[in-house]
């Protein structure tokens, strides 16, 4: 092999390289139109909860999978569960202990294609525990952007979140559901 | 006992209805007066939670019971009464069904909107009657805990001419609604 044949192979597989690089598209939630929502059980009743303050980084092309990210950012001070007895109760100690955890984050290490979607197993550190989380969603091309929707599922005591008679599961579930909905602009 | 209603006493259903409700009732009085004491926390929503359950107990008991009612009247008022009396009692009465209906509704109105959906023991869960709104919480907490007293009160009344028309006027109108108790003519 010469010289020549190498240094054009080298340069169709840097180009390569570099087309693929450029289709992942890199983009920043506008967290005015994006939500972040749990649903959580409270004696045998469901309630809902947002998180109005977060970040979110999204590197993402469907057919380079390995090369894209969700990267979230999470106030949990931010907490509203549309009651200011509840939502004090939340941010205490026993439960999130924001003075002491103030954010949580979740970061996704593989990305995989299903057929409704996309799903994901990303590492989520919330209440200074670190535990992997998958998630499902569904990424779609918008004008100016993309949109990232989703949910998952986890149990809250895994991460401790519920000290002291708040580790029962009695009144309050140990399962968490989480939906997102993440409008995404190009990064600028 | 009768099934019917006989012009002499309260039927078994009639019975049943008065006896099960009152007892809720006084559970509902405890519940709510333990939690009251309470912190916001487990044991408070432990509380509540039973607080909400055996309140629309008493709601779903309430609509049967009124539909009984419509279809099976009660027995005679005592024929002593003066008229003033019977308006009295029948006044009393009313206040009563209007209360079984809006205690339980003020309550789950006030679950509604403080965003606590109201769960039947755990089996099934009440749709809210309105969004989380906080002004309209402490509304109707106020009106929920007013008619809390109005009921009181009107069970305390309810309880003195009980043992007045037993005691003093020497009528039925007491053993009529005592299961296990023979029907007799006082009057």
């Amino acid at each position: 092999m010469n010289r020549a044949v190498v240094a054009a192979a080298t340069a169709v597989l840097l180009s390569a390289a570099a087309a693929r690089a450029d289709n992942v598209a890199s983009f920043t939630a506008d967290t005015q139109q994006s939500k972040l929502e749990f649903t959580g059980v409270q004696a045998g009743a469901e309630f809902k909860g947002v998180f109005h303050k977060f970040t979110a980084g999204v590197d993402f092309a469907p057919d380079a999978l390995a090369a894209s990210r969700i990267d979230v950012q999470i106030d949990m001070n931010s907490v509203d569960s549309m009651d200011k007895d509840r939502d004090t109760t939340i941010r205490g100690k026993d439960i999130f202990d924001v003075a002491h955890m103030p954010a949580a984050h979740y970061v996704t290490k593989t990305i995989s294609k299903t057929a409704a979607g996309f799903s994901a197993v990303g590492a989520l550190t919330l209440h200074g525990v670190t535990k992997d989380v998958p998630i499902d969603f569904q990424f779609t091309q918008a004008p100016g952007g993309a949109k990232l929707t989703g949910t998952a599922k986890l149990n809250r005591l895994d991460f401790g979140v519920g000290q002291g008679d708040w580790k029962s599961t009695e009144w309050v579930g140990d399962a968490v559901k989480i939906s997102f909905s993440l409008v995404l602009k190009p990064k600028g | 006992m009768p099934i019917s209603g006989s012009p002499s006493r309260y039927s078994a259903v009639a019975q049943s209805f008065h006896w099960i409700i009152a007892g809720l009732i006084v559970t509902q009085f405890t519940l709510a007066w333990m939690a009251d004491d309470l912190p916001v926390g487990m044991h408070k929503l432990a509380l509540l939670a039973r607080h909400k359950s055996f309140g629309m107990t008493v709601l779903m008991l309430a609509v049967l019971r009124l539909l009984w009612r419509l279809f099976n009247r009660p027995p005679e008022l005592p024929a002593g009464m003066s008229k003033a009396e019977r308006n009295l009692a029948r006044g009393a009465h009313a206040a009563f069904y209007f209360l079984l209906f809006a205690m339980p509704l003020t309550g789950w109105l006030m679950s509604s909107a403080k965003n606590y959906s109201v769960s039947w023991f755990g089996l099934f869960t009440w749709p809210n009657l309105i969004g989380p709104n906080e002004r309209w919480f402490d509304v109707l907490r106020t009106t929920h805990e007013t008619l809390s007293w109005l009921l009181f009160s009107l069970a305390i009344l309810h309880i003195l001419a009980a043992l007045k028309h037993h005691f003093w006027d020497k009528d039925d109108v007491l053993k009529r609604m005592l299961p296990f108790t023979k029907p007799e003519k006082r009057t």
